[in-house]
């Protein structure tokens, strides 16, 4: 293997004294690392692995003993290609290879060492036997892959005997036995297969919406533009073409939907794109006794404060007072408004409207 | 560090520390503590990447000094024989399915697959960024015993099975305190998760993990008031919602108007008041008139007290 690019001035040239090879090289900081994930609040922060500031040597061998086995099954591959796959800058990928490439076994002849060098913008690779396997998958990955293919499988089109059910198979033996009480249920909500598919087609949907925000049922034309599961609800976020905006709708609050036979161009939408709120917002401060945390647990918030007396004050972006009034009615003494002071009443107003509907009816109206 | 690893696979026998050195020869400092050390932090590192070194102490002539080995099919993953099409398949997965943590993507990599780089149509999100969520997930595959602060209690469980529903984490079993099965949800527990070994319990046979966390209809239900049920009227805004929700076995009529009258479990007061308020001014309790009257209670305190 040494052979083949003897040629190649860019190549790693004579094998390095082996004293050099624990030298870490002080590193650039990385610009931002993965956008983070069009999540709804700031309630769950994404807590992947950062590749800001620098990486310990440890984290760069076990990546590195992800990455040989994983370019030696192609041999030849794009740096570009590769960095991205990994999640690297192109600067870091390059490190990383080139600590590997003085990596091997004593007295590190040229065959018992890891042959790695860049040419052209590709990385190729040689890797000795010792490096050829990947690592067995951790528990944290088992269940990681346990999870994800019990969430696919439940999704429009999962194919029970397709080749994610076969792979799944093939992973079995691998998986403690605790696996198998380890579930994941979606929510089962209807049009979720219908409105994939006219995220796939861009078949304008003519669809009856009910707004809890505006207690009233419209019907509107969407071109559905991706669909997605978060916290236990279905959505969609569409273009509206009664509004003339992008919006976000949950799937369970679509009364009737049809295709309208006319299509739009696709259009991808990212996770960080998805337009959860309109501009014109309101934004109130609550303070939420513990026994309504699920206040806090259930809404996006702008940012919350926890109480020395285990209450929180949240601050929160509101769709509108109809809304404001029926979570805090629902919430009871546990919440109260601290600003803006035109809510503060808001709660008793609320309760009043509800309570004129019993003294009004008699029950067995 | 890769050094050590590639010398301590390739040799077949164990070797002790000084031989180590002598084959690694500068790469380790000279001064004996220094090297031991240096030697030590390396045999971490590569522990916790999930490659066991296995040691054993001499006797004999040698008394007393260890030696080091790593047996390749202790930690090297089999070939699965995936095909493309399974490859595939598990890496759509990946993309689709969000868990806020890197594991499935290295996972995917270990099986010789790739990152899905397109963007994709649909996406599912399935949080798994509690702090304590990787002790939890590595208690339950492995039966390990969970020791941790729950309501203010000390509880110690033994995790038979974990659900995720509705956008939370349950974690389902055998609570040592209230000596019953019980169910807790991982983002209310407080502070740090402990395990204890392996291996520790053997869960219920058949246990069935969806079956032993209630929904929120089952909730309704699961409490000790005397009244069971009570007859709520919903107006034909929301209507079809609750109707989706609980079915056709608990209407009781349809009016006119589009309006539903409902026969809604009200055993669990709280959780009642909660479903019920949520609906505001598009629902109402019409009986038993006991419940009725503490639905008007609870809109007086609210509507003085403020």
């Amino acid at each position: 293997m040494a052979t083949k690019k003897k040629s190649n001035s860019r190549r790693k040239a004579a094998k390095p004294k082996a004293g050099k090879s624990r030298r870490v090289k002080s590193r650039k900081t990385q610009k931002a690392g993965r956008k983070t994930a069009g999540r709804r609040s700031a309630k769950k922060p994404s807590t992947g692995r950062s590749r800001r500031g620098p990486r310990s040597a440890a984290q760069r061998v076990s990546g590195l003993l992800v990455m040989l086995p994983w370019i030696m099954q192609r041999k030849r591959v794009k740096i570009s290609t590769m960095a991205r796959q990994f999640n690297l800058s192109e600067t870091e990928l390059i490190e990383d290879l080139q600590m590997a490439a003085v990596c091997g076994v004593p007295p590190y002849t040229p065959d018992a060492l890891i042959d790695v060098y860049m040419d052209n913008g590709m990385v190729i690779a040689e890797v000795p036997l010792v490096f050829s396997r990947p690592l067995k998958l951790s528990t944290a990955e088992l269940f990681a892959v346990t999870v994800m293919a019990q969430a696919a499988m439940q999704l429009p089109g999962a194919d029970k005997k397709g080749p994610l059910a076969t792979a799944l198979a093939k992973l079995a033996p691998l998986m403690p036995s605790g696996a198998e009480t380890i579930k994941v249920q979606l929510p089962k909500t209807r049009f979720v297969k219908e409105l994939l598919a006219a995220v796939n087609s861009g078949e304008r949907q003519e669809i009856e919406y009910f707004s809890p925000a505006t207690q009233k049922r419209t019907n509107r034309v969407i071109t559905a533009r991706k669909v997605f599961e978060d916290s236990g609800r279905w959505y969609v976020a569409a273009d509206d073409h009664l509004s003339g905006e992008d919006r976000v709708f949950r799937v369970d609050r679509i009364e009737s939907l049809a295709g309208t036979e006319i299509f739009d161009q696709l259009r991808e939408v990212r996770d960080d794109e998805l337009p959860w709120f309109s501009e014109s917002l309101q934004q109130v401060t609550l303070r939420v006794q513990k026994s309504a945390r699920w206040i806090v647990e259930s809404y996006p918030y702008v940012s919350r404060v926890d109480n020395a007396d285990s209450s929180v004050d949240v601050t929160m972006s509101i769709t509108s007072t109809h809304w404001l009034g029926r979570l805090l009615v629902r919430a009871g003494n546990n919440v109260k408004v601290l600003k803006p002071s035109e809510f503060k009443s808001l709660k008793a107003q609320t309760a009043k409207a509800v309570l004129a509907r019993y003294q009004a009816a008699s029950p067995q109206a | 560090m890769m050094n050590l690893l590639a010398l301590l696979v390739d040799r077949a026998k164990p070797l002790t520390l000084r031989q180590v050195r002598q084959e690694l020869g500068k790469q380790y400092p000279e001064s004996d503590e220094a090297a031991r050390a240096a030697f030590e932090r390396d045999k971490a590192a590569l522990r916790e990447m999930g490659i066991p070194i296995e040691t054993k102490t001499l006797g004999g002539d040698a008394a007393g000094e260890v030696t080091y080995w790593v047996n390749r099919s202790n930690y090297e993953l089999s070939d699965l024989r995936l095909t493309e099409p399974e490859r595939d398949a598990l890496q759509l997965a990946v993309a689709t399915v969000h868990l806020g943590a890197q594991h499935g993507e290295e996972a995917l990599w270990k099986l010789g697959g790739e990152r899905h780089l397109k963007k994709s149509s649909m996406s599912v999100n399935i949080g798994l960024v509690d702090q304590n969520m990787g002790t939890i997930t590595d208690a339950v595959m492995k039966r390990r015993t969970l020791n941790f602060e729950y309501k203010g209690e000390s509880r110690q469980v033994d995790p038979y099975g974990m659900l995720s529903r509705g956008g939370f984490w349950y974690i389902i079993g055998y609570d040592h305190l209230r000596r019953d099965q019980r169910v807790f949800r991982v983002d209310r527990i407080e502070g740090r998760v402990v395990a204890g070994e392996a291996r520790a319990f053997k869960a219920p046979e058949n246990f069935e993990v969806a079956a032993a966390v209630p929904t929120e209809k089952q909730m309704l239900a699961a409490g000790d008031g005397e009244i069971t049920t009570a007859t709520v009227l919903v107006d034909a805004a929301l209507a079809p919602g609750v109707r989706r929700e609980f079915g056709e076995s608990f209407v009781v009529r349809e009016r006119e108007d589009g309006g539903v009258e409902f026969a809604i479990p009200c055993a669990n007061l709280g959780a009642f008041r909660q479903w019920l308020f949520a609906m505001v001014e598009s629902a109402e309790v019409l009986s038993p008139p006991e419940i009725r009257d503490q639905v008007v209670q609870w809109l007086e305190e609210l509507a003085t007290g403020a």
